[in-house]
């Protein structure tokens, strides 16, 4: 016990003492490094999926880079809070944030902002809205600008919302192609996703079912619950249009995914599946 | 006839005599005057050198000149120019002229403080050439009492400026050194005050305490009692504790399948912690020590939550 004392006195000392000393200390004034650890921490949740905490600490890096009039920063981290909403289903959220980054910048919105602000839109079924976010987009990435891929997988997503299959079909297969070689595993997640949504609404149910499970695959790799869920929902679908077996089986995947990740809405949806199937669900004991 | 003759030798000695004697005074007169011509130097060689100054203050025709306190010269010669300058010219030993250097310097010095003004010739640092004959030295005055009281005043008028300050600032009754000792005079009251306050708590803690004391003793008396009580009804207990020991295995076993929830839980205390290491480190000088991250950048992701895939 003394010497547990004798040590963690010695530790408090030590720090105390180096305090002052700024010759070992790195060159960032401390309000910019408070800054990037803040924007560094809130990306690591984001990561790992911690939504909520990200969407803190983006605000809070945001708020530090305002403070030292680093707009840049400012602009970054705001974009990252966006992101964050966006991946908690709070779309209203993420396009006011947007708004703000908009106010923040003399030169307009950026390409990501653009981008942000129609995938916040087709969250909330705004689709002549996003079309125009995704036309402004467009004139931004007018060559292969970096987020070529994304915008395409974007205009799939808004065309499909417009039950326009085979535009749909075409821009997520423009997308997969600019994504193949990249280390982009959830876009191409996405562009897998949508390929089968287009495939399956242009009446191609046989050639949706191996884009499915590949997007299933990739979603899989990346552990994310909502989007495994989902496409075990699509997979259902997809079976159900074929007419093969192992529809239930799928949407039961859907919602024992839901159940545990805590997805009520998806675990709603994927009950309905069920019901429209005519399969009886077990009673859950309390 | 003899006598005439006898006084006839007499004054011819008599006057050998005088002739001799007269001779030896001639003698004697001219070495005086020899004598006194090589004292004032009429058949001594010297060499003429010259200096100008501002002023002929203190400088006086027959001045001895001097050269490391010897007097080798006088001030031949105190003449004004049309200019307003005076030439000073003095006459040297030409036997001392070998201490005469060519950057020697002439300097009007007193003898001690009050002294009488002589002029001393002070050679230059450089001993390899000497000073030519009629040279042209430059001059210099040694300060004197004038120049030391002026040097004394000008040393002196700022501390006593700054003294006239100190005891204005010491004398003004708000910030001074009155109002210090009327502060102190008042923290003095009040730290007396509450020395006696803390004298009269300490006392009653003392009071307090020595009840405590009496009370604690009563409860240990009072525990003895029911020590001797327990000990009585123990084997009775131990019985009653068999049995809740067999609740505990119950509910041990229910608690295999309640726990895992809970160590969820546990995952949610480790964010918050953290979160409260990353809010001390941010505090913590530990911090200095780490570097800065860089930037974040987050991967592109179109569908977050999946959305495109199947229609709502």
């Amino acid at each position: 016990m003394r010497a547990k004392t004798l040590l963690i006195a010695t530790l408090i000392l030590a720090g105390c003492a180096a305090a002052p000393n700024s010759a070992t200390s790195p060159a960032e004034p401390p309000r910019l490094k408070a800054a990037l650890e803040a924007e560094s921490d809130g990306a690591k949740r984001y990561g790992r999926g911690d939504y909520a905490a990200a969407v803190r600490r983006f605000d809070e890096a945001a708020r530090i880079y305002a403070s030292i009039d680093d707009m840049p920063g400012a602009a970054r981290n705001r974009l990252h809070l966006a992101r964050s909403e966006l991946a908690q289903g709070r779309a209203e959220a993420a396009l006011l944030v947007l708004e703000s980054a908009d106010r923040g910048s003399d030169a307009g919105p950026t390409l990501d902002t653009l981008l942000l602000r129609a995938q916040a839109q087709l969250a909330l079924d705004r689709h002549a809205a996003a079309q125009q976010s995704l036309a402004a987009a467009s004139g931004q990435c007018a060559g292969a600008c970096p987020q070529a891929a994304s915008l395409h997988l974007l205009q799939a997503r808004a065309a499909l919302a417009a039950n326009l299959a085979a535009d749909a079909l075409a821009h997520a297969e423009a997308a997969l192609k600019l994504l193949q070689g990249k280390d982009e595993a959830a876009e191409t997640g996405n562009a897998w996703r949508l390929i089968a949504a287009a495939r399956l609404a242009g009446g191609d149910a046989g050639g949706a079912l191996p884009a499915a499970n590949a997007a299933l695959e990739i979603d899989r790799q990346l552990a994310l619950p909502e989007k495994i869920a989902r496409d075990w929902l699509l997979i259902g679908d997809i079976r159900r249009k074929v007419g093969a077996g192992g529809t239930a089986a799928a949407y039961r995947r859907a919602l024992d995914v839901a159940n545990a990740a805590g997805l009520a809405d998806l675990a709603r949806q994927a009950k309905e599946a069920l019901a429209a199937n005519n399969e009886v669900l077990p009673e859950r004991k309390p | 006839m003899s006598l005439l003759i006898q006084h006839d030798s007499d004054a011819a000695a008599l006057r050998r005599g005088i002739h001799r004697f007269l001779f030896v005074a001639a003698l004697a007169t001219l070495a005086l005057l020899a004598a006194i011509v090589v004292r004032q130097g009429l058949f001594r060689q010297t060499t003429t050198y010259s200096f100008v100054t501002d002023s002929a203050q203190d400088i006086v025709k027959g001045q001895a000149v001097r050269i490391a306190g010897f007097r080798v010269g006088a001030v031949a010669d105190v003449s004004l120019k049309d200019d307003g300058q005076v030439v000073v010219t003095m006459e040297i030993d030409a036997d001392h002229m070998r201490f005469v250097t060519y950057d020697a310097r002439v300097e009007l010095r007193k003898e001690g403080l009050v002294g009488s003004p002589t002029l001393e010739i002070v050679p230059g640092p450089d001993k390899s050439r000497l000073a030519a004959a009629q040279a042209r030295l430059t001059f210099s005055r040694a300060e004197g009492l004038g120049a030391l009281a002026n040097q004394v005043r000008d040393e002196f008028v700022p501390i006593l400026r700054d003294i006239k300050v100190i005891t204005g600032v010491l004398a003004d009754p708000q910030k001074g050194l009155p109002g210090t000792l009327a502060q102190v005079r008042a923290s003095s009251e009040a730290l007396n005050a509450l020395l006696a306050n803390s004298n009269r708590q300490v006392n009653g803690i003392g009071g307090a305490a020595t009840r405590v004391l009496g009370k604690a003793e009563e409860d240990l008396s009072q525990l003895g009692q029911t020590l001797a009580a327990a000990n009585q009804r123990l084997p009775g207990l131990i019985d009653r504790t068999q049995q809740v020991l067999d609740h505990v295995e119950k509910i041990t076993a229910e608690a295999e399948i309640s726990v895992p929830p809970a160590l969820r839980e546990g995952s949610a205390v480790a964010a918050d912690v953290r979160e409260i290491v990353s809010g001390a480190r941010q505090a913590w000088p530990i911090r200095n020590f780490v570097d800065a991250p860089a930037p974040a950048r987050l991967k592109m992701d179109s569908d977050l939550r999946g959305e495109a895939g199947r229609a709502r």
